[in-house]
């Protein structure tokens, strides 16, 4: 159950690709007292390694910890870091020169090597690591996973130059390839971190603004302090961040309540409302980046016409459903792309609105389907009630039967459906973006072939269109041919998409100052206490 | 008396092996019927099969029996044996993180609690069972049975919520902002979850609650013991002879009373270390019983064989105890 969360949290921005929330905080270090001991609320991670950890809770540990070659600012773009140059021609061959002065706490230096080492480990697939899949892009991705590899083989897309400059080489141009760069899978390890792993993830060597104390207590919690060595300029503001870890988030609110947390990053659906009368402005609701959708199987006969597509999802009824169900702790989709994503547009998909009678003339104009349609979800995860509103709301609207198939819990069996294309009719599943481009949200899901595309979706000219953005000359350049190609999802409405998430952050009086950043949420090294 | 405890010992040996057998069969069957659970792990991106292959090679479910449906994996076994007793290696979790930890360290905490739920069973609920049996039918007597019916009629959660909502976070609050009490009950004792600050005083109150379900059935069965014992003949004897009434009651109706009240905590303690998931839920314990709550959900057979054999082996020697302690209790009882 846990596990499943984690993983449909996948992906390093999980959540919260909120607008800038410019009355929260400057995210500059400008302002703002330093100082006082920071208590978050937190999960277990899985892992805090860069090179491993790929799930939420690891990476709000891991962005303190370590640091990377871009950071992202509060517009959502990126940013150098640790480097000192990120330059490219042509979208596929990238020169990185790096910062001088950066060193990990056990004293090696961040140089090229820092970089080039944890990559090719994470890369290889002889370490089974859980970011590997984000090193897609590098050219020697292929022969690194393949079986047998030996352990020491290298990208063959990554250079070094000298001491401080590396170049990257990608199997096709990507015009956001810097934005990627952010993601915490991309951060610098040590040699003594690889050539001892267990150690390293117990007890961190990093190269950021803050350092491990002690070692990592499991389940119980992570003690930082503010690593003095540090040569960026982001400094950490708190004396020290104590990560308290529940396994329970309504333990770990009953925490909150009796003042032994400051910040809480994710309250329990059901206190929001509670907590909007009692805290005022200590609360941050935004919609998150984590999208709910419904998959159509595009491979079986029945779901093949677009407009039998497009009129299931005009029957939808999503707010009244997230305002019963969910106590509107969700915001409606109407696009594929998140909201808060450069190059989003709101209201794209006419066919996300509610149009009842629009719905019926449309499915009246198609073949039709015949009951009883299988909706599908993984049973035990509170996917039970919507889908039954959404059948119910099919049922009414065409008369078509559906049946709930929610018999299988276990996520990894479902997703093993999923992957061999077994669904006989619709399903439920979910997506958290990889890096802020919008790019991140149609060529997985969508491209013909694509690992995520479980429905099945082919288009060449889809296919073709976010190839042309990943080769325009920059990010600018290529959101019009992402936009294109998210209109011809549009029209085809290969799944219909249900909802975005909602970030929720409640804090203390002791927090003075709140850091959220939109990419990657709160910047507890940021905070300012009173 | 020593004869016996080895022999004991020895009959360990096919229970443990027995019950790891089971437990490593019913995961392999569990995997074998819902497939991989390394494919959890990949989420929504789906892993081409050399990458599948060796993430479970490396987490131990890379054997090809794992396939194929009632198949009882033997070697499989065989190896996890030959883990656990040649080289004490219990495997590892879905995130690299040792069995042999994992229990070492959760059991620190329930163990805590589940001591602190004994005492608190043995002094309260033993007192109230006597009390209440010698004074058969009046007050005292009328208030341990109503208030037992009350307490095992709460379930353990709710009992739990209330505590922590209502006592640890309001009135705790309160007594927290007075600044009249020592830190240790402010902020360790009156802490709503576990504090690794205070690793006793926040876990007593978690202990109660754990305690309290069994401290009904304690007093029942003490009260019950001692109503029986008290009429009995040895009772009347040794009034008869003249024995001081402390003596009579104390020693010997108390300590024949005890008889199946040891055997019921015995049992309760090996109960209650799997059983404090609930509680430690409540209250952010990160005991034995969540380990092994989300081991089951994850399926990760190495910390669900793991944990389980190590709580087998908890329960076995608790009730070695309980059965040395009969002949403590009473001297007919001979092992040799």
């Amino acid at each position: 159950m846990k596990l499943a969360a984690t993983v449909a949290a996948l992906g390093m921005l999980t959540a919260a690709c909120g607008g800038s929330d410019s009355d929260e905080g400057s995210g500059g270090s400008d302002g703002g007292s330093a100082g006082g001991d920071l208590r978050i609320y937190s999960s277990e991670p899985a892992f805090l390694v860069p090179s491993a950890g790929d799930d939420e809770p690891s990476i709000l540990v891991i962005r303190q910890l370590y640091r990377g070659l871009v950071k992202y600012n509060q517009e959502g773009a990126p940013e150098l870091d640790i480097a000192e140059s990120i330059e490219t021609e042509d979208n596929q061959t990238w020169t990185v020169t790096l910062k001088d002065g950066y060193t990990f706490t056990n004293g090696e230096p961040v140089d090229a090597d820092a970089f080039l080492r944890a990559w090719n480990y994470t890369g290889n697939l002889a370490n089974s690591q859980n970011n590997s899949y984000f090193m897609g892009r590098i050219a020697g991705f292929e022969d690194l996973q393949k079986e047998g590899v030996k352990k020491n083989a290298t990208f063959s897309g990554l250079k070094k130059v000298d001491d401080l400059t590396f170049t990257i080489e990608l199997t096709q141009p990507f015009s956001g390839f810097e934005s990627v760069l952010g993601y915490s899978g991309f951060f610098p390890m040590a040699q003594e971190c690889i050539d001892d792993f267990d150690a390293c993830n117990k007890t961190p060597i990093g190269n950021g603004p803050y350092k491990i104390e002690g070692e990592w207590e499991n389940n119980v919690q992570i003690k930082l302090v503010r690593n003095e060595d540090y040569a960026g300029e982001d400094t950490g503001k708190p004396d020290s961040l104590t990560y308290r870890i529940f396994d329970d988030v309504d333990a770990a609110y009953a925490a909150f309540e009796g003042g032994e947390l400051d910040v809480m990053y994710t309250v329990p659906p059901n206190k929001i409302g509670e907590l909007e009368s009692t805290v005022g402005d200590r609360l941050l609701k935004e919609p998150s980046s984590s999208f709910t959708y419904l998959g159509l199987p595009n491979y079986d006969d029945r779901f093949q016409d677009p407009d039998l597509r497009k009129a299931l999802s005009m029957a939808i009824d999503r707010q009244a459903i997230i305002d019963a169900i969910f106590d509107g702790s969700l915001s409606p989709a109407t696009g594929f792309v998140a909201p808060n994503f450069d190059g989003a547009r709101e209201g794209i998909c006419e066919a996300c609105e509610y149009d009842l009678d629009a719905a019926k003339e449309l499915y009246e104009s198609t073949d039709g389907l015949e009951g009883p349609v299988e909706l599908w979800a993984n049973g035990g995860a509170g996917h039970e009630e919507w889908l039954q509103a959404v059948g119910d709301g099919w049922k009414s609207a065409f008369g078509i039967d559906y049946k709930l198939k929610v018999d299988v819990s276990d996520f990894g069996q479902y997703l093993e459906i999923a992957d061999n294309q077994e669904f006989t009719g619709p399903y439920r599943l979910g997506w958290g973006p990889d890096y802020p481009v919008m790019e991140t949200y149609l060529a997985p899901l969508y491209t013909t072939g694509a690992p995520s595309n479980n429905s099945g979706y082919a288009n060449d000219e889809f296919d073709q269109l976010i190839k042309d953005g990943d080769s325009a000359d920059s990010l600018e350049d290529a959101i019009p041919f992402y936009q294109q190609a998210e209109d011809i999802l549009v029209e085809d409405m290969p799944v219909i998409p249900m909802w975005w998430g909602l970030t929720t952050v409640v804090w203390s009086e002791n927090v003075a100052e709140m850091v959220h950043n939109p990419i990657t949420d709160v910047d507890y090294g940021q905070i300012s206490m009173n | 008396m020593g004869r016996y405890v080895v022999r004991r010992l020895l009959q360990f040996i096919p229970t443990v092996l027995g019950a790891i057998f089971l437990l490593h069969y019913l995961t392999s069957l569990g995997i074998q019927m819902t497939g991989n659970p390394a494919r959890a792990i990949f989420g929504d991106r789906r892993p081409s099969e050399a990458q599948l292959q060796a993430m479970s090679e490396s987490l131990g479910l890379g054997d090809k029996c794992l396939e194929r449906v009632g198949d009882p994996c033997i070697g499989l076994y065989f190896d996890r044996l030959s883990d656990i007793f040649l080289r004490f290696d219990l495997g590892m979790n879905f995130t690299r993180r040792p069995v042999t930890d994992i229990i070492a360290d959760g059991l620190s905490y329930t163990v805590k609690i589940v001591i602190i739920a004994i005492i608190f069973e043995i002094l309260v609920g033993i007192t109230a069972g006597v009390l209440a049996g010698l004074r058969s039918g009046n007050f005292v007597d009328y208030l341990v049975k109503i208030s037992t019916v009350l307490v095992i009629s709460v379930p353990v959660f709710v009992l739990g919520f209330l505590v922590r909502d209502m006592f640890l976070v309001n009135v705790g609050n309160s007594v927290r902002s007075s600044g009249n009490f020592p830190d240790w009950f402010a902020y360790g004792l009156m802490s709503p979850v576990y504090k690794p600050d205070y690793p006793w005083a926040s876990l007593i109150i978690p202990g109660l609650v754990l305690g309290s379900i069994s401290l009904a059935t304690t007093a029942r069965l003490t009260r019950t013991s001692i109503l029986e014992n008290v009429r009995a003949d040895y009772v009347r004897t040794g009034r008869a002879k003249g024995l001081s009434e402390k003596r009579v009651i104390g020693v010997h109706t108390l300590r024949n009373s005890l008889i199946p009240v040891v055997t019921y905590l015995g049992i309760d303690f090996g109960a209650l270390m799997g059983g404090a998931v609930v509680t430690e839920g409540i209250f952010g314990v990160p005991g034995i019983g969540r380990e092994i709550f989300r081991a089951i959900a994850q399926q990760q057979p190495s910390v669900v064989v793991g944990i389980t054999t190590a709580l087998v082996l908890v329960f076995l020697v608790v009730n070695l105890l309980v059965d040395i302690l009969y002949a403590v209790l009473d001297p007919r009882i001979r092992y040799d």
